[in-house]
């Protein structure tokens, strides 16, 4: 009977048992200080995540698949958030609804406009403006200047820029006939690429330089012609990752915890140690939620928040939060692949490469399998800024799974 | 009180996940298997728009178009679904200089485009969504 | 368009590697790696566990409390009752220092954590366990501090033990440290360049000098086509290299007996020669050298790196203890109590009995043979050649009226110029009790006149006083 009505068939009514369950036990964790709105809020979320899976499959003939998979990263995530600091449960609850909520505009937006690939200009533009703003208005937190704040309101901007760089690099290479026409017009993506590198270097925020670079680097791979760019390239990154450890010793002290956090302990290894004590202290099935401490790492609501799940959840979850990034990626190379536009294509192939390798580096950074850089886990960390953008790429993801007008593939 | 039922929890929260994932994974897979592009080249289809899986009876995902196709019940049709709101000969779509016509056979259920019953012979366009029975195609057009 | 989806399928097939080598470094993480990392006395969670347990005690063989633990302002305290006595049996543990000895080894024991199986977890919050496991030891208290005191003044180490149950009686390491006075005394003793964190009975790698000859010997017997008559004229010329006798003095016609009595290097370094570096290390070998030892605290292995390279040289030295080798005095203990015991050698334990807080014993340490190093024939033909050593030979300072006391000693010439002094012995040779290795580090004396007469006062209080 029970295994009839949660069968695996339907994996909409697996995800709200899941979050079901996960509501009655934070309830129980917190109920020395309940508060109705707590539980009005997470039956409120509960719902709109039922109502949106069911709702996009009438709206949407695209892809079932991966706002599903988005709302189950979600809710182990939120669990996470909640059981840290019920607070910031709570925002990251209303940051999740509004996410939803620009989800479905923006596919309303990306299906009902077109003409994205032509604004090439001002996707780099755009871009610089930002960085410029970043800049000169960003404030410094943990040595990383990417925050600026708006009346009480801050945002990261580097989230947007990474969504206009898939947007400049697809149209560029929608457009690579009419760029190629020009003077040094095979120069213009490199040359722009490079200059985005220069200002992160310059706000020292690594993760999203490697970021930038490994989505700039497979897409080329993919569609640059000249082949001989794509090693001079290589070669580029790796001069300049050389000369990054020589120069800036914010770079080096990365490369130092990495090579050996224990000699650092006291200081600059405290954060991955403590990351790993608590992934090795969850063992497989982890400690039970509520029963480790895994308030003993820094930020570990944004970028810990793996280590906390590993060490409360269990290695398995953790295993199955990568299965599920693996699958979405898939799912996103697949609508790509299927994809008859090119502008399109290019654009759904940038999206799964960002999460894909945004998680990964991550990943690979709690884990001290790779130097860690301080960045977001896609749907699963605490944060305003990051949740919109990731929703944002994930609407577009939606409009590009579907059978687009034909007479646009004609042009493109 | 709570440290048991987290404890229990725990086990509960992963078996879920592994099954989650399990279905989701089982789904890609259907749907790869069903999909036969082979046959969609070039020509008009028919596309099936409900979860293949909640259906209580065989029905593929595409359906490509021919110079004239029957649907309904019975075995003579080109497409047969077995699907019992669906009459015996329901519904027949005919091509006419590269545009592609649909009529309703008198079925007893009826014939639907985009939520509207139709009486007479239509003209497929492009995105059209047709519904029989229980089921829905999207007409997907190429010339 | 088809090389475009070639290419697409690459990079997601590059993303997908990058994926699965996440997940296998996660499960190789937590199979290999994750328990040496919680042990990481950093880790804030394992004093959380701690600080809500009575840590259990660690007593004597007589029951002896050597440490204990005691709620002092809502916290629990842990006290060392003899100060540095104890401090490389016991150890110590601290939140800002970490753990080692006992403390360290038996950590889980001493608080009573099971490993974390889903029953165990559920057994822990229905019935929180409060009171940790009390170990009992082999450790003889009066004995432990009669060593030290004789040791006091030196450098060294000494390890006295039951030959035929393995059990550890004494075991002193000098210079030591105060675990109760760690905090303030922390900077000096890390800084200090004696090392006196060091437990130089498990972990102290000296060379053995003439106590190795007793290898050197069983090799020589053990070699049957072996002859034993040789001509000591006082100096040898082994491959160019003159090997001279203790002050150059001839000992005049010897057999393999009268070598060993009196400890002939002339006569061991040409035999040696003629026994082979594969035959020597292979007895070294069955001795434990080059072997990891298991016992409850951690111990280097000795070396003798036989399979190197080894000129004619290098084997005469090894054979009178000289050269490359290097042992723990633990050891050498083991090496003495082997022949005391026909030949086998039994595991070295520390810990007798672990005890639950409601008095039940848990577990109860049986002597177990390690390793059958050599038969009983040569073992007591060995055995007779120490107590002539000791009757009449460089041993003669250990000898004891009316017992019976085997011995070897030894002057290890070493890198720093001053010698190392050893003693190696057991006692009654006929039916042996104890059996112990003593080293004098930088001594600048020969092993017969500084580490005889302690094993020789060691010997007499063990037999008198232990049961």
């Amino acid at each position: 009977m029970f295994n009839k009505m949660v069968s695996y068939k339907y994996p909409r009514n697996l995800l709200m048992l899941f979050e079901l369950l996960a509501l009655f036990l934070l309830f129980i964790y917190s109920k020395d200080n309940l508060n109705k709105f707590t539980f009005i809020y997470g039956i409120g979320l509960i719902l709109i995540v039922y109502v949106s899976n069911f709702l996009l499959l009438r709206i949407s003939t695209g892809d079932t698949y991966i706002f599903l998979i988005v709302t189950m990263l979600i809710s182990i995530g939120l669990i996470m958030i909640y059981r840290i600091d019920p607070l910031l449960g709570i925002k990251q609850i209303l940051w999740i609804g509004m996410g939803i909520f620009i989800f479905f505009l923006t596919y309303l937006v990306f299906k009902n406009i077109k003409g994205w690939e032509e604004w090439t200009y001002f996707y780099g533009i755009g871009s610089i403006i930002l960085f410029i703003i970043t800049l000169l208005f960003g404030s410094r937190i943990r040595g990383a200047i990417n925050w600026i704040s708006i009346g009480g309101l801050s945002i990261q901007p580097s989230e947007i820029i990474k969504l206009l760089t898939i947007f400049l690099i697809a149209s560029y290479y929608t457009r690579y006939e009419h760029f190629k026409k020009q003077k040094y017009g095979s120069y213009y993506l490199i040359a722009t690429t490079y200059l985005f590198i220069l200002f992160l270097f310059l706000q020292r925020d690594l993760g999203t330089v490697l970021i930038l670079y490994t989505l700039f680097i497979a897409l080329q791979f993919i569609y640059e012609e000249n082949r001989r760019l794509i090693l001079y390239n290589l070669l580029f990154s790796i001069v300049s990752g050389f000369l990054g450890y020589l120069l800036f010793p914010h770079v080096r002290i990365r490369f130092e915890t990495w090579l050996n956090p224990w000699k650092y302990i006291d200081n600059k290894g405290y954060q991955i140690t403590q990351s790993l004590f608590a992934i090795a202290e969850g063992g497989f099935f982890g400690t039970g939620l509520g029963l480790g401490h895994p308030d003993f790492i820094p930020e570990v609501h944004t970028d810990f928040i793996f280590s906390a799940i590993c060490e409360e959840m269990g290695i398995f979850t953790g295993m199955g939060i990568i299965m599920l990034f693996l699958i979405l990626v898939y799912r996103g190379f697949k609508i790509g692949i299927n994809q008859k536009i090119k502008f399109y294509r290019i654009v759904a192939i940038g999206i799964s490469i960002l999460f894909g390798i945004q998680s990964f580096i991550i990943f690979g950074g709690v884990l001290k399998m790779i130097p860690l850089t301080g960045i977001t886990i896609p749907f699963v960390s605490y944060g305003g800024s990051s949740m919109l953008s990731s929703f944002i790429a994930l609407g577009i993801l939606q409009v590009a799974s579907e059978e687009l007008d034909f007479e646009e593939a004609k042009d493109g | 009180m709570f440290n048991i039922v987290s404890l229990i929890f725990k086990y509960i929260f992963i078996i879920i996940i592994y099954l989650f994932i399990l279905s989701i994974i089982r789904l890609i897979y259907l749907d790869i298997k069903g999909i036969d592009t082979k046959a969609l080249n070039n020509a008009s289809y028919l596309k099936l728009v409900n979860r293949k899986d909640t259906l209580p009876f065989k029905v593929k995902e595409y359906y490509p178009l021919d110079k004239e196709v029957y649907l309904g019940r019975g075995k003579d049709n080109q497409i047969v679904i077995r699907d019992p709101y669906i009459s015996k000969r329901h519904l027949k779509i005919v091509e006419d200089e590269g545009n592609y016509y649909l009529e309703d056979l008198g079925s007893a259920n009826g014939t639907y485009i985009n939520e509207e019953r139709i009486l007479d012979v239509v003209k497929l366009k492009n995105g059209d969504r047709i519904r029989v029975g229980q089921i829905e195609f999207l007409y997907v057009g190429r010339e | 368009m088809d090389k475009e989806i070639k290419r697409i399928i690459t990079v997601l097939t590059a993303i997908c590697i990058l994926f699965v080598s996440l997940m296998a470094y996660l499960t190789y993480f937590q199979i290999f790696k994750a328990e040496s990392v919680k042990m990481n006395s950093y880790n804030k969670r394992l004093w959380i566990n701690e600080e809500k347990i009575l840590r259990g005690s660690i007593i004597d063989r007589n029951g002896k409390i050597l440490a204990y633990s005691e709620k002092v302002d809502d916290t629990y305290k842990r006290f060392y009752n003899y100060g540095n006595l104890y401090s490389h049996i016991i150890g110590y543990s601290y939140r800002e220092y970490g753990k080692a000895g006992l403390e360290l080894e038996y950590n889980n024991t001493l608080l009573n954590i099971s490993e974390s199986t889903a029953l165990n977890e559920l057994k822990n919050i229905v019935l929180p366990n409060t009171e940790g496991n009390t170990l009992k030891l082999t450790i003889d208290h009066h004995l432990q501090e009669y060593s030290r005191n004789l040791l006091k003044g030196h450098k060294g180490s000494i390890v006295a033990m039951n030959p035929t149950t393995g059990e550890i009686y004494a075991m002193v390491s000098l210079p030591d440290f105060n675990p109760t006075n760690l905090k303030e005394d922390w900077k000096n003793i890390v800084e200090d360049e004696n090392s006196p964190l060091l437990n130089r009975a498990t972990s102290g790698l000296y060379t053995p000098g003439s106590t190795f000859k007793v290898l050197t010997a069983i090799a020589a017997i053990e070699k049957k086509d072996l002859d034993r008559e040789y001509e000591c004229t006082g100096s040898a010329n082994i491959d160019g290299y003159i090997l001279k006798d203790y002050d150059g003095k001839p000992h005049g016609k010897l057999n393999l007996e009268e070598a060993l009595v009196k400890s002939c290097n002339t006569y061991f370094g040409e035999k040696g020669v003629i026994i082979g570096k594969d035959a020597l290390g292979e007895v070294a070998e069955r001795f434990l050298v080059n072997k990891k030892i298991d016992f409850d605290l951690p111990v280097s292995k000795s070396s003798f790196p036989y399979k190197d390279n080894l000129g004619e040289t290098d084997i005469a030295a090894a054979s009178i203890g000289q050269g490359k080798l290097l042992m723990t005095p633990l050891n050498m203990a083991l090496i003495a109590s082997g022949i005391a015991n026909k030949g086998d050698i039994v595991k070295p334990i520390l810990v007798k009995e672990v005890i639950s807080p409601e008095g039940k014993v848990l577990r109860n340490n049986q002597p177990q043979l390690l390793t059958k190093a050599v038969d009983i024939f040569t073992a007591n033909e060995v055995k007779n050649m120490m107590v002539e050593s000791v009757k009449r030979g460089t041993s003669r300072n250990a000898s004891i009226k009316n017992v019976r006391v085997a011995g070897k000693t030894g002057t290890a010439e070493n890198p720093s110029g001053k010698s190392h002094a050893w003693f190696i012995g057991f006692a009654p040779a006929e039916e042996p009790k104890i059996a112990l290795a003593v080293v004098l580090e930088e001594e600048g004396s020969t092993g017969g006149k500084a580490a005889a007469p302690i094993a020789r006062n060691i010997i007499i209080e063990a037999l008198n006083t232990i049961k």
